[in-house]
């Protein structure tokens, strides 16, 4: 069986598709001439062990150098190899993004908790992505965002850091030397920026249900923070829909969406998912064994969330984790949600990307199944109101996509985590 | 947890082990008695009978707990979803509707400030913020004793525990505060730990969200190191300013937080140094929101 995509992205022209399995950056073409086929892919020459090691090799060789200046005895510290009940080392890529006009693919990696920048260049037919920087960070990057005119990067960290980082400046040798340009005292989840009347914010979201605004370039300034949703729960997605810049979308660890108008710190609504999800969750979605009790619920988290807009209409798109299932929600211009569809799908989504001229949504989906039903990308298409299936048409590409997924696995413990966004949810401790 | 240093004993083990027991539970059982006093306090409860009640000043050897608390775990805490929804009527029964609180002591220890500074400002609410369970529950009953002892007074002030580095904006509005004080933190020495460390720029950000133009941070400390780095990042945050000496000696909250506070008692008596550095938040940029 082969390895599902952990990540789907398609950049908005809806020609190319980016995805990534395990280590390894893909990139498939959509339409035309190219369509089902690879032409770009990068592996990660880097593992985990790899910062590991260059650290305790500093450590050797300053030890070394001070042996043969003085007379001390020193224990030279060993070079760390993992012993046969290691836990299993994963060199994820943990996100992609695209800057604007598929200009660059930013991706995060967690082998050495690096910030990837490749060039995208669709007119070479060997390989269409570049690496043209590879940015180690102190702490694992968790989100970022690229600023509009394309040559600054703002990367979220999970230590609660936000740096900003230049596309196209030198790479910095000792990323301690990197001075974060705002912080929480806590994991963050989401990073965007955004400009609102000629002046530019970020926004964070963070482990501890806080979404923050500030001031950009001038980051010491604290705007506000969003209150009044009694999000009880992390923040995992933030969105600001295309059609007006004022509004935000937050979702988590809550079994409801918010509305924001964020510029006017203004909670406008909320609308649960509740209903609609419960019927979905299994014993997966428990709480992790040390944690769990009897009176442990069934845990739901939004791990994406899309908007689209279709025959003058905006619809929301809401996947939660581990569920074989999207939510469709239409956002109304008296700015209400109001639930349309809950829309089956055979498999579990893993991750969903959108096409919004076509609305089309291509999922990458959780499939251990071999021989003919082994797809592992499902296409879904908004029209006249609803989510339909669009796989049977799509057929080809998808099938081919998944014949040109090179990883191989003998079974479901050797997938990835696929699943990780609950993992934000707060234990208490004491 | 590491265990603090114990001299070398005479007695076996299990005698010591015997003895520590019984010193822990002599320690839980005086804090009970001393709950139900703040549950009476706090209106949670019928008064049974006063005699009942602990009402002496508390005394700390029943409270202590060790010098550290981990900043970034997380700790089962009870916070406001947002300044709106905070209940002050409970910390401050009697002035609460008087005023807002102006005054913060961040990380307030046994919570000698806030009484030295009570009868200084009247007028002012303030509020002491401290990490650790036992000491801030000694705090609230030494607060609960002397409003007992002290008709009228120590109204305006109370103690919250609460991890200031983490939700100081679920309590405080913009501009809200006018002092905050930062007397002899943690001072977190290793290298990694430093974003640990109470004063960082990333978190004077939000200091200056909550603190109104003009108002002051206090800081306190007895290692150099500590206050260098202080005096560093507060120098490099564009909204904060250095006050001058003269303006310190001049100040009456500089005098209180030097004498009054228990870790600067202790300093006093061990004869060490101790390290002021007082800035003045200044105006927003016009072209910031």
């Amino acid at each position: 069986m082969k390895h599902p995509f952990q990540i789907v992205l398609a950049n908005e022209a809806g020609t190319h598709l980016f995805s990534s399995v395990k280590n390894q950056i893909l990139v498939f073409g959509l339409t035309g001439a190219s369509q089902g086929k690879l032409i770009g892919s990068w592996i990660d020459p880097v593992d985990n062990l790899q910062p590991l090691q260059k650290q305790q090799q500093e450590k050797i060789k300053k030890l070394v150098t001070e042996v043969e200046d003085g007379d001390k005895k020193v224990k030279v510290p060993k070079i760390p190899t993992p012993g046969p009940g290691a836990p299993p080392i994963y060199n994820y890529i943990r996100s992609l993004y695209l800057s604007h006009q598929d200009k660059y693919l930013i991706g995060i990696s967690d082998s050495d908790k690096s910030v990837l920048v490749f060039e995208i260049d669709y007119q070479n037919n060997e390989n269409c992505i570049n690496l043209i920087k590879r940015q180690i960070f102190p702490k694992r990057p968790s989100s970022i965002t690229v600023d509009e005119e394309d040559d600054t990067i703002i990367v979220a960290d999970k230590f609660g850091d936000v740096y900003s980082m230049d596309i196209k400046g030198p790479v910095i040798d000792d990323e301690k030397k990197l001075a974060p340009i705002l912080g929480h005292v806590s994991m963050l989840s989401e990073v965007l920026i955004v400009k609102r009347n000629a002046k530019k914010f970020i926004i964070t979201g963070d482990r501890d249900e806080h979404i923050r605004i500030t001031n950009y370039p001038k980051t010491y300034v604290v705007k506000d923070w969003l209150f009044g949703a009694d999000h009880k729960e992390f923040i995992s997605v933030l969105n600001i829909p295309k059609f007006d810049d004022s509004l935000l979308i937050s979702g988590g660890g809550d079994d409801f969406i918010s509305l924001w108008n964020w510029h006017e710190s203004k909670f406008i609504t909320k609308f649960s998912i509740k209903d609609y999800v419960t019927q979905f969750l299994t014993d997966s979605h428990l709480p992790p064994e040390r944690f769990l009790t009897e009176e442990s619920e069934r845990e739901m988290c939004i791990s994406e969330l899309i908007v689209l807009t279709s025959d003058s209409k905006h619809y929301i798109v809401i996947l939660c984790e581990n569920i074989p299932a999207l939510i469709l929600l239409e956002l109304t211009s008296d700015l209400t949600f109001n639930y349309v569809q809950t829309f089956t799908t055979t498999f579990s989504i893993v991750d969903i990307t959108a096409i919004e001229e076509s609305g089309t949504i291509i999922a990458s989906v959780d499939n251990e199944q071999d021989g003919e039903d082994k797809n592992l990308i499902q296409f879904y298409k908004l029209s006249n109101g609803k989510l339909q299936d669009a796989s049977i048409s799509n057929a080809s590409i998808s099938t081919s996509i998944t014949e040109l997924n090179p990883e191989i696995v003998e079974s479901r413990h050797d997938f990835y985590p696929l699943y990780s966004v609950n993992t934000l949810r707060k234990r208490s401790e004491h | 947890m590491p265990k603090p240093y114990q001299p070398p004993s005479n007695k076996d083990k299990e005698t010591q082990l015997k003895e520590q027991r019984e010193a822990e539970s002599k320690r839980k059982a005086y804090r009970e008695v001393k709950f139900e006093t703040r549950e009476v306090a706090q209106a949670k409860k019928k008064v049974k009978h006063e005699n009942e009640l602990n009402l002496d000043l508390p005394r700390k050897r029943y409270y202590r707990q060790r010098a550290h608390s981990n900043p970034f775990s997380d700790h089962r805490l009870d916070y406001p979803r947002s300044p709106s929804e905070m209940d002050w009527s409970k910390l401050y029964p009697e002035t609460f509707d008087k005023s807002k609180v102006e005054i913060a002591d961040i990380g307030c220890g046994y919570g000698g400030l806030l009484i030295k500074l009570s009868p200084e400002f009247p007028q002012s609410l303030i509020l002491g913020m401290e990490i650790r369970v036992q000491v801030t529950q000694y705090v609230q009953d030494r607060i609960i004793a002397l409003r007992k002892t002290h008709a009228e007074q120590y109204q305006n002030i109370a103690v919250l525990r609460s991890n200031a580095m983490k939700f100081l904006p679920n309590f405080f509005t913009k501009g809200q505060l006018s002092k905050i004080f930062f007397c002899f933190p943690d001072p977190h020495f290793k290298q990694r730990k430093h974003k640990a460390r109470i004063v960082t720029n990333t978190l004077l950000s939000e200091y200056a969200f909550v603190l109104k133009e003009g108002g002051v941070i206090y800081t306190i400390t007895d290692v150099e190191d500590l206050h260098n780095w202080m005096v560093q990042h507060l120098d490099e945050h564009p909204l904060f300013e250095r006050l001058s000496k003269d303006w310190e000696s001049q100040d009456k909250c500089v005098e209180i937080m030097y004498n009054s506070t228990e870790e600067g008692q202790k300093v006093t008596r061990n004869n060490g140094s101790k390290w002021i550095a007082c800035y003045k938040r200044l105006p927003t940029p016009d072209d910031c929101e």
